[in-house]
């Protein structure tokens, strides 16, 4: 059977090099996708969720199994790209070359719509989309990237951002709400 | 009709309230055409969001797990930096130098002008004593300072 991914991480605390190494195979795809969708930078994300890895090999033994494994980690992850995104600030308002935007969004786009003018229309419409979820302000991003792309149910994305369940219904309510108007203007 | 269950509906859409609420919530949209129709858009909405979002860039996970590897090290051996064990002889001049400073510091501060001479210590040491006497008990009596700076006064003109 297949190791937690909680008892992984109290031998990480004894420094059990074999326990990280299956923690990170597990957890990296996931955390550079989160820190990517977040920072939407993919160096930045590489570098960050690394980070994210160190943190947790440093303070794997205060982890005492209160919430669970993934929550614990992506509260250090998401703290630390919300940090990266504070300190970067000033000098993202003077240079927006930081955006990944290579990838097509077509390629990004794997429904396959038959009809070219629906097609197109949908293609403008993710694209908006994208772009507004990109402006959302930073708790509420995180909220609806924990939701949509973990798919973590409201009670972990709270203990993620450290607040109410409450209050994650409202940043998820005014997120999408903002989103719901860049749809309806297309 | 109750309140419109607004922040309610991606908990509901997800399926995470309790039966009570999600009842509740279940009432109020076959009631509210407005709120169907938004938890309708909301569930598009999140459909969409992942394919909005997107994938990152390809990374190969070998050459992500070695770099991570390297940061570890090279965070170790800063760790090992502050850590590692001093050589004696260091050790040994810090302890000495620390030692001087402290005797050194301890000289200057009994030079100092605030410490207590001789008749204060002896004074300090009689002040139980001196709690007895009737005349420091009662020292509010000799308050009235006028009267005090003119005794010598007072007392040559009852003489005249």
């Amino acid at each position: 059977m297949e190791p937690s991914d909680e008892a992984l991480c109290e031998r990480v605390g004894r420094r059990d090099e074999a326990a990280f190494d299956l923690l990170v195979s597990r957890y990296q795809e996931r955390a550079y996708r989160l820190a990517w969708s977040i920072l939407r930078n993919a160096e930045d994300a590489r570098d960050i969720s690394q980070e994210a890895f160190i943190r947790l090999y440093e303070t794997a033994g205060s982890f005492r199994g209160k919430s669970k494994f993934s929550t614990w980690f992506y509260r250090v992850l998401v703290n630390l790209c919300l940090d990266h995104k504070r300190k970067h600030k000033w000098w993202k308002l003077l240079v927006r070359d930081d955006e990944d935007r290579s990838d097509t969004i077509l390629d990004r786009q794997p429904a396959p719509v038959n009809d070219p003018v629906d097609k197109l229309s949908r293609e403008e419409t993710l694209k908006a989309l994208g772009s507004a979820v990109d402006r959302l302000a930073p708790r509420q991003r995180a909220a609806v990237l924990l939701r949509v792309q973990e798919d973590m149910a409201t009670y972990d994305i709270a203990q993620v951002l450290k607040c109410s369940e409450a209050t994650v219904r409202v940043h998820l309510h005014r997120a999408l709400a903002t989103l719901k108007k860049t749809v309806e203007k297309h | 009709m109750a309140r419109h269950p607004d922040t309610d509906l991606v908990p509901y859409l997800r399926g995470e309230l309790p039966p009570a609420e999600r009842e509740r919530v279940a009432r109020h949209l076959e009631e509210c055409p407005d709120c169907k129709q938004d938890t309708e858009l909301l569930r598009d909405l999140l459909g969409n969001l992942s394919h909005a979002i997107g994938q990152p860039p390809a990374v190969s996970w070998a050459r992500y797990r070695a770099e991570l590897r390297e940061k570890l090290e090279a965070r170790r051996a800063q760790v090992r930096w502050w850590r590692r064990p001093m050589p004696l002889a260091v050790s040994a001049s810090l302890a000495a130098a620390l030692l001087l400073v402290a005797v050194w510091g301890g000289r200057e501060l009994s030079k100092s002008p605030d410490s207590l001479g001789p008749d204060e210590v002896v004074i300090g040491r009689e002040l139980g004593l001196l709690q007895e006497f009737r005349t420091v008990e009662r020292l509010d009596l000799l308050e009235d300072l006028e009267v005090i700076s003119n005794l010598d006064r007072l007392a040559s003109e009852r003489q005249g």
